[in-house]
């Protein structure tokens, strides 16, 4: 089973909603980690304005903030590689290097579009 | 006093800003020890003037007061806290990760709710640690915790998610999880604060509306979460027999009266305490122990022959000269509630629209009766109006009808919380007041309200995205800006900041301006409202309330602003154009 860990931006919530607006992305985001969690997938999230010593002592996400800065975030390690960089992983890129059955992700997938708010 | 009758072991004192809070919990501690009970007196205040009351430094830690047998103090800096909150978080990576990078960490846990819920993890160990208290009949505290931070507490979701886990959502509580106390503790706190054997809340108001409406949201607020004890007191009443034939003590009597009575009915029903206007500050024991007594005040001075203001004192149709010579642009005028924000923004909006200017003023006072008048009256004025309670409702709805569509009921119940923090309808208003501000390039826009400084630091988080554009239309030579750079520039925009000739409110407005330099907003003029002294009272109690203001006056004038006015308490409530235009000058009948 790999780890996958994201470094999310600095926010006093990881609703969101302390900011100018509330990121849709945050909001699904949070959604799709709760589901790959379900289904066995083992990821961690850490805030950086919570968790900073975490961003520090990571020599891959350290280094990406030395050389971009804080735009960089969120950035997606998967066992310590970098995968993604500057935006949130999608459901299917979390099944995907979880290594989740893909049957489990087109069916979540399939019911949340049915709940019309997501898509 | 009805509030001091068989009371239980915890004792709160809540009330905004100068309504005499930390004066009255400091009484009623002395009352409690005389009578022979132990007790210790906890203050919050960040102007604590405990340890001045009583002489003696008392500081961070429970201090004996000598002269009061029976008395120890211990004052709590939330802000202090909340600063040692933030440098053990950010600490051990400064140096190690890029500059900007810790500076946004220090914005992030730089808001209201830091210091809020460090307050509440230092009450929490004097609420349910044993060994700390166990000698003290009754603990006295000069302030409470906020609706907003208990229900917090109280959410399932809020424990399991991140304090227990250590990792995953934060929301509002983020805080707590830096601090070190148990969850099983936090739970205890909460409990005891909404026992009514053990705790009374008392709401401390003053006779005006304003801060009788807010007293009436916060009962609400906290019977709705389970403090149902609470005892309301109304102080610094001007009695009818120390009018002595003053016009303005008349009206101030009359217009007090009619607070009292138009108060809501869910606070006629609390036991009711009035406390007199004294003509003393409240230093000393001696002035402690006159406060709750109806006694004649003591050494009352001879005050006819007392200074007051000096007519040179700059007006505020002063400043709306410089600001006339602009041509447009953005007047705001920001302060805690019921200093007189509307009134003031009102006047300045007249006065410039007397000058011929075009002018839009817009409010955000929930009684805005005082704007209504004024529509219409006069040709180049255009008053319109945002209903804070509205936006916020509709933007917290928005929120939860798109992007909590999806969540399950434990996510849902805390995004409903994140979004009844403080900040959100800040940022709701703010919102719904930008379409207007755009119109500052052609006319005069004047507001009431203004975004704090944490605010714009947060909405500017998208702000390192506009340094970007900045740098690349640079090179293009394209003329644009973004609102946060409309704020900065003192060109275009003027903040005014309004407070009153009292300790707190001046600190507090200390505090609003501290901010607003965070963001990089430099406060254009302040505004003494409401003052005593600019009136020239006859009454010999209110010229030595009015002889007190003076060392607030001059430490605005020397050590706040870089320019300022002082206006008058007037007679008659300020409205209409006429009136408004008597403030500016001060034009007292």
């Amino acid at each position: 089973m790999k780890t996958i860990q994201i470094f999310d931006p600095a926010m006093c919530c990881s609703s969101g909603v302390c900011g100018v607006d509330v990121d849709q992305n945050l909001v699904t985001f949070a959604a799709d980690v709760d589901w790959a969690k379900q289904n066995g997938a083992q990821i961690e999230r850490f805030n950086l304005s919570q968790q900073p010593m975490a961003f520090a002592e990571n020599a891959v996400v350290k280094g990406l903030l030395e050389r971009t800065g804080q735009t960089v975030l969120p950035v997606t390690l998967v066992d310590g590689q970098l995968a993604l960089a500057g935006r949130y992983p999608s459901r299917d890129d979390l099944a995907r290097w979880a290594g989740v059955q893909a049957q489990a992700a087109e069916t979540a997938t399939a019911s949340c579009c049915a709940g019309g708010s997501c898509c | 006093m009805r509030f001091l009758e068989n009371p239980p072991r915890y004792l709160f004192f809540t009330g905004k800003g100068g309504v005499g809070k930390t004066s009255i919990a400091c009484a009623c501690a002395v009352e409690l020890a005389d009578a022979g009970k132990t007790v210790l007196l906890v203050s919050t205040d960040p102007a604590s003037n405990v340890g001045q009351v009583f002489n003696v430094a008392i500081g961070n830690k429970i201090t004996p007061i000598v002269t009061v047998p029976n008395l120890s103090a211990l004052e709590i800096d939330p802000q202090g806290a909340a600063q040692a909150y933030r440098d053990r978080i950010v600490g051990p990576v400064r140096g190690v990760l890029p500059d900007d990078v810790v500076k946004g960490i220090e914005e992030q846990l730089s808001g209201a709710c830091t210091t809020e819920i460090a307050a509440f993890d230092e009450f929490t160990g004097l609420l349910t640690d044993s060994t700390l208290t166990a000698g003290f009949d009754h603990i006295v505290f000069d302030t409470a915790p906020t609706g907003h931070t208990i229900r917090l507490l109280q959410l399932p979701g809020a424990w399991s998610g991140f304090l227990e886990a250590g990792k995953g959502d934060a929301s509002c509580l983020g805080p707590l999880a830096g601090l070190e106390k148990q969850r099983s503790q936090y739970k205890a706190a909460v409990q005891a604060l909404s026992d009514p054997a053990l705790t009374r809340l008392v709401l401390v108001a003053r006779a005006q509306a304003a801060t009788l409406r807010e007293a009436s949201r916060t009962h609400q607020e906290l019977a709705d979460i389970g403090l149902s004890q609470q005892y309301l007191v109304i102080n610094g009443v001007l009695s009818a027999s120390e009018l002595k034939g003053d016009p303005l003590a008349m009206a101030i009597h009359a217009r007090e009266d009619l607070a009292i009575s138009n108060m809501a009915p869910v606070l006629r029903d609390l036991p009711l305490d009035s406390i007199a206007l004294k003509p003393f500050n409240l230093v000393g024991l001696n002035a402690l122990r006159h406060l709750l007594n109806e006694a004649p005040a003591p050494d009352a001075l001879s005050t006819s022959s007392i200074e007051l203001i000096a007519p040179s004192a700059p007006n505020l149709s002063q400043l709306v000269d410089d600001i006339a010579t602009d041509g447009h642009g953005l007047v705001m005028l920001m302060g805690k509630g019921g200093v007189g924000k509307t009134t003031l923004a009102a006047a300045v909006a007249v006065e410039l629209a007397h000058r011929g200017l075009s002018v839009h003023l817009t409010t955000s006072d929930p009684a805005a009766h005082l704007a209504q008048t004024l529509d219409g009256t006069l040709e180049n004025l255009t008053v319109s109006r945002i209903d804070p309670h509205e936006v916020t409702e509709r933007y917290r709805k928005h929120v939860l009808d798109t992007k909590g569509a999806n969540l399950d009921a434990e996510g849902r119940a805390m995004l409903e919380e994140d979004l009844r923090s403080p900040c959100t309808e800040e940022i709701a208003v703010f919102q719904a007041f930008s379409r207007i501000i755009r119109e500052a390039g052609k006319k005069f826009v004047v507001m009431d309200t203004a975004p704090t400084g944490h605010t714009l630091l947060l909405l500017d988080a998208t702000g390192a995205y506009h340094r970007d554009i900045v740098r690349q239309m640079g090179e293009t030579g394209v003329h644009f800006t973004t609102p946060m750079m409309q704020l900065q520039d003192p060109k275009q925009t003027k903040v005014m900041i309004v407070t009153l000739a009292e300790t707190t409110p001046v600190l507090e407005a200390a505090n609003l301006q501290a901010d607003l330099r965070r963001a990089g907003i430099e406060p254009w003029a302040w505004v003494i409202n409401n003052s005593l002294a600019a009136a020239h009272p006859h009454s010999p109690l209110l010229r030595q309330r009015a002889r007190n203001e003076l060392r607030e006056i001059d430490a605005v004038a020397t050590q706040h602003a870089r320019r300022h006015a002082v206006v008058p308490l007037l007679t008659e409530e300020p409205v209409g154009v006429e009136r408004l235009r008597a403030l500016e000058n001060r034009k007292i009948s």
